[in-house]
């Protein structure tokens, strides 16, 4: 895999008639798998279409790849794939012709495309079923198929706009191992949902958008911090364990059956299992816990605005 | 590849291997936009109904050539002042207008289902843009209606070749058919390619744009018909200028006589054409800007 930025956006704004759908947005993004996370609206896809160089900017810059949109944009799509979110496969084909003409759209040699096509096919599980018609196929083989035609030519990125979308549990689950092993074929992967559980699987960095701003954008496992807030599940005795930490002067709450203990490091976490040793409670449990995306989201977008 | 047997059978996972051969850019994009249209025009890896008329259609079109060289066969060895011909190069670049129905038929199907299917945001997601969209579309379409048109013509020329006294006299007689065929050809292709391709990027849908190819035609014709009333009579008018289906017949006449034959709507008329290279050149500029605006891709 390449070293250096995958996506480099400066200020990029993106204004319509009577609507910001991007404002002053600058990040910097490694390559990876990314998830771009935003409520609908939130300017996702028109954060796609820029990067694809198929809307101009109002203000700004964007680098993908190391090359600059503006200047040459053809240069900038030989190296991406695409994933629309929405139907957009030709009914009347087969899944076999539709890959390998993509693949012959993105600059590959007829041969090379036809044999690709079928690997690819292969790949996403549709080996079986490369000769039949894409009108005859479900939610989640049209899905695959468009992930095929995205991959077929070996881009650098593809840009995925919510492949889980419409799927099944179990396609979803699928499809989110397809999109995990993308990474280890070295292509990078930028994935927009508003599906934070989706993000939270498969990617390794997160950029959050809400209303054109950015939310924030770091490594998950960063974002992923420790609360300070640990839970313990003590049985029925929680109320005791709660009154005992009152009487300490720390804060404790029950909620569903188990306590919720803010602590302040080791110190805190010694204190609270002697604490439980000394009252002879039954320890079922106990663990830190770990904020989800969602959780970042809500609050950072509150701060945002 | 790592396998992982269990019992009797084996499954093989052959992973993934990134592509490192040679990649085009964007004149290998169109290359393939224009196969793969031709291949769906054709009716190529397609069922055999889509293959029915396309083949249908220049087996009619080659029914007069195969006629002619028949009767100029049958005829050989008699003593006749003049040969007969069912047919001249002049006239059989008419019978080729009958392309238009194939026109009506396959150019909406290689536009409409992209459109109606939201293919597009695939398409100019590759490294192609709009007017390369346009070039292979239009392109697809005009060298299948030249082929189709320009087939006949041979094994017309050939056929009269071989069925001549010399074929070296014949040849070297008819040395001019070797440029006005392909050219007055190239002139209808192109136009009809341009006017089937433009109408049927209003619509996404197939039979609402065959109508639409088709009745423009018709009414032109007919509209045209009543305007210009009988020209044998009393001479052409330029009211035959409104008559889309024929335009490019206008132009053969240019291309092979020089000016507009006496058996046109249009002889008679002053700078008719003139006014026909004009009237061609109008129609086939409105249609290119429709398709370049109907495909530009990029916001502003």
């Amino acid at each position: 895999m390449e070293s250096g930025s995958l996506l480099r956006l400066d200020g990029l704004t993106k204004r319509y008639p009577g609507t910001i759908a991007l404002d002053d947005l600058t990040i910097d993004v490694p390559r990876g798998r990314i998830g771009l996370v935003g409520a609908n609206g939130a300017g996702k896809t028109t954060t796609f279409r820029l990067l694809l160089g198929l809307a101009h900017p109002t203000e700004g810059h964007i680098e993908v790849c190391g090359l600059d949109v503006e200047r040459d944009p053809i240069g900038v799509r030989a190296r991406l794939g695409y994933m629309p979110e929405h139907d957009c496969l030709p009914l009347d084909q087969t899944a076999a012709d539709v890959v390998s003409t993509f693949g012959e759209l993105s600059g590959l040699p007829a041969r090379a495309a036809r044999q690709r096509a079928s690997d690819i096919l292969d790949l996403v599980g549709l080996d079986e079923a490369r000769f039949r018609s894409i009108g005859e196929f479900s939610t989640g083989m049209r899905q695959r198929t468009k992930l095929a035609q995205a991959i077929v030519s070996d881009p650098e990125l593809v840009l995925l706009d919510e492949p889980t979308s419409g799927l099944d549990p179990a396609g979803r689950d699928d499809m989110l191992a397809l999109v995990a092993r993308l990474g280890t074929f070295g292509i990078s992967v930028l994935m927009a949902t508003h599906l934070l559980d989706d993000v939270q699987k498969v990617c390794d960095y997160v950029v959050m958008i809400d209303g054109g701003r950015l939310v924030v954008a770091g490594a998950t496992e960063s974002l992923l911090e420790r609360t300070g807030t640990v839970t313990v599940d003590v049985g029925p005795s929680g109320p005791d364990l709660v009154a005992a930490l009152g009487a300490m002067h720390l804060r404790a709450v029950a909620a569903d059956g188990h306590v919720e203990v803010e602590v302040d490091g080791d110190e805190g976490l010694d204190l609270l299992r002697d604490l439980i040793a000394r009252l002879e409670l039954p320890l079922y449990r106990l663990s830190t816990r770990v904020t989800s995306l969602d959780e970042v989201f809500l609050n950072r977008s509150e701060d945002v605005s | 590849m790592s396998v992982v047997e269990a019992g009797q059978g084996a499954v093989y996972d052959r992973g993934y291997r990134p592509y490192d051969g040679p990649r085009g850019r964007r004149g290998a994009a169109t290359l393939a936009l224009y196969k793969a249209s031709m291949r769906r025009a054709l009716g190529i890896r397609r069922s055999w109904r889509q293959k029915v008329a396309p083949f249908v259609l220049l087996g009619i079109v080659t029914i007069p050539a195969i006629v002619n060289v028949g009767i100029g066969y049958v005829t050989r060895n008699r003593f006749l002042t003049e040969r007969i011909e069912i047919i001249t190069y002049h006239d059989y670049v008419g019978v080729s207008a009958a392309l238009l129905l194939f026109v009506a038929l396959v150019a909406p199907d290689v536009v409409c289902p992209d459109r109606r299917q939201h293919v597009l945001p695939l398409m100019f997601a590759r490294p192609i843009t709009g007017v390369d969209y346009v070039l292979a579309k239009l392109g697809a379409i005009a060298t299948i209606v030249f082929a189709f048109s320009f087939l006949p013509q041979v094994v017309l020329y050939v056929g009269n070749m071989l069925v001549s006294d010399s074929a070296l006299d014949y040849f070297t007689g008819h040395l001019d058919v070797v440029w006005k065929v392909p050219l007055a050809v190239a002139l209808l292709s192109i136009y009809y390619a341009v006017v089937g391709v433009a109408i049927s990027s209003l619509t996404e849908r197939r039979i609402v744009a065959g109508a639409s190819v088709i009745g423009l035609f018709l009414v032109t014709s007919i509209a045209a018909g009543i305007f210009v009333g009988d020209f044998h009579e009393k001479g052409g008018s330029a009211a035959a200028l409104i008559n889309v289906l024929a335009m490019p017949l206008y132009l053969r006449d240019l291309v092979f006589f020089g000016h507009i034959g006496p058996r046109s709507p249009l002889s008679g008329v002053n700078n008719g054409g003139l006014f026909a290279i004009i009237a061609y050149a109008a129609v086939l500029l409105t249609g290119i800007a429709v398709l370049l605006r109907r495909y530009r891709w990029v916001e502003r």
